[in-house]
């Protein structure tokens, strides 16, 4: 006889599998320090990109004037300031990263115990079935 | 309202039932309106620009996922700078992929609030945007919604100042640069707009999920006086030249859109809230429960008793009061409850008969009659 309490649960879970879960699972494989730190290195890795992309941007928005200018240029004043730029860059965009995939990573934990408790109770009607 | 709540469940229903050919329909319009908007604005590579290509784009967006839209109205912006200027592309293109690096990565789930930010801006009524993204998002949608206003903006410059660029020779390729990127660092009006909706998308957020009643209609009103006063603050330092009688009316259609998202995604009945109070080995808990506004299907379904067409049917008022006729089975249906009701078959008379609430009460107090005789 179809046991309607577990169509339901079932149910549950499987659309959670398919949907919030796919990405909560990922989530989960990973240890909290494991997950920030991955994800603070993609950080650092695309957030180099953009600033050299924007640093690119600048060059070529100013070419004019640091062609003209070229000979009086303190290029050491100005390669202290892009560094400068770039790790306060660096710092403010790791602190979102690092704000943001914690969050992620508590409330995909939170989705998955709610997983495995819906996956228990099933456990427990099947035993109680048999 | 119970027509509309009718109404809303009737949608639910279609869409329920057709969602596999809804959706992708869905998609090819939004899609549609999206690349229509960038190759009708801009329209510089002729190759390009038919509505062919957009159909087709269109089409293949319908059946890919939301990110395929972006995809495919950056790569059409970009071709279509690229006919108008080489230099303005490069600059488009380093944008995009700073704009993809650093805000997309957060926000890789909404695309839709990105599509939606660039077909209302276009449309001038942004301000929908902060308040139902506050309603029926996070507030990791602001990243999208920021992607989105940056985006147009670019792409308003150079629609704007097309004929210039292209009156400018390849000697003065920086100047166009210059204007590309004046057009997004200099621009106070598109900084206000950056700060006002990400903290409204917050503000309505945060309000939206608060434990009080109405929350939603109180995060909404909240999130458009904050957006209001953010802009005027804006205006007022910034000398952003914004229109405040636009900017009202916008709110006050974000408030109207705001409503009818409610209305469809947390409708509930707060004349009917119940506050229980129980506890377990561990905790007290007080639980606060209020009912969704749902209403029955207008829907009454009486199953035919018999065959027969003898004597009046007649409304169940008229009861023929004789204990020794056979009783068969009525089964009505008013929207979710099905009931058994026991009736006399003459009272049917071998007819359908609509029997209304009031009715059945008159059956059974009919029937109790009859029990105590």
């Amino acid at each position: 006889m179809i046991n309607e309490e577990k169509i339901v649960l079932m149910t549950k879970l499987a659309a959670y599998e398919k949907g919030e879960g796919k990405q909560n699972m990922a989530v989960g494989k990973y240890f909290m320090g494991d997950y920030i730190s991955l994800h603070i290195l993609r950080t650092v890795l695309s957030g180099t990109f953009a600033f050299l992309l924007a640093v690119g941007i600048y060059l070529l928005y100013y070419l004019e004037d640091l062609m003209a200018n070229l000979y009086s240029l303190d290029f050491a004043a100005m390669a202290r300031n892009v560094v400068m730029y770039y790790i306060i860059f660096l710092v403010a965009y790791g602190l979102v990263t690092y704000i943001f995939f914690t969050l992620r990573f508590f409330k995909a934990k939170k989705g998955i115990k709610r997983y495995y408790q819906n996956l228990k109770k099933l456990n427990s009607m099947y035993h109680q079935q048999s | 309202m119970r027509n509309l709540l009718e109404i809303r469940d009737q949608v639910i229903k279609i869409y329920n039932k057709t969602e596999f050919i809804v959706v992708p329909v869905l998609k090819f319009m939004l899609a549609f309106l999206m690349l229509s908007i960038v190759s009708g604005k801009m329209g510089y590579m002729y190759q390009l620009d038919n509505l062919g290509l957009v159909l087709i784009l269109s089409l293949m967006c319908s059946f890919l996922p939301n990110g395929f839209i972006v995809f495919f109205a950056a790569v059409l912006s970009m071709a279509h700078i690229y006919a108008l200027s080489l230099e303005v592309a490069i600059v488009t293109l380093a944008i995009y992929m700073i704009l993809f690096l650093v805000f997309f990565r957060f926000c890789s789930g909404h695309s839709l609030v990105l599509i939606f930010t660039v077909i209302l801006a276009a449309m001038k009524i942004p301000f929908i945007v902060p308040i139902v993204v506050g309603l029926v998002s996070t507030p990791a949608a602001m990243f999208a919604v920021i992607c989105g206003l940056i985006g147009y903006q670019m792409l308003n410059t150079v629609v704007t100042n097309a004929m210039a660029i292209h009156t400018m020779g390849d000697e003065a390729a920086m100047a166009k640069i210059r204007l590309v990127v004046d057009s997004l660092v200099k621009n106070k009006e598109l900084l206000v707009m950056i700060i006002a909706f990400s903290f409204t998308i917050v503000v309505v957020y945060l309000v939206r999920r608060l434990a009080i009643d109405y929350a939603w209609t109180i995060a909404m009103a909240a999130g458009a006086i904050a957006n209001l006063v953010l802009l005027l603050i804006g205006d007022l330092m910034y000398d952003t030249n914004m229109s405040v009688g636009g900017a009202i009316l916008g709110l006050l259609l974000a408030l109207a859109v705001g409503k009818v998202f409610e209305f469809f995604c947390f409708s509930i009945d707060y004349s009917r809230i119940e506050n229980v109070q129980f506890e377990d080995d561990e905790y007290y808990y007080y639980v606060k429960a209020i009912p969704k506004m749902t209403v029955a299907a207008p829907e009454k379904k009486v199953k035919r008793i018999n065959m027969q067409t003898q004597g009046d049917a007649g409304r169940p008022k008229n009861l023929d009061k004789n204990p020794a006729r056979e009783r068969s089975v009525v089964v009505e249906r008013v929207g979710e409850q099905r009931r058994k009701r026991t009736t006399n078959e003459r009272i049917a008379g071998g007819k359908s008969v609509t029997v209304g609430k009031r009715e059945i009460s008159e059956i059974e107090e009919f029937f109790d009659n009859l029990d105590e005789e």
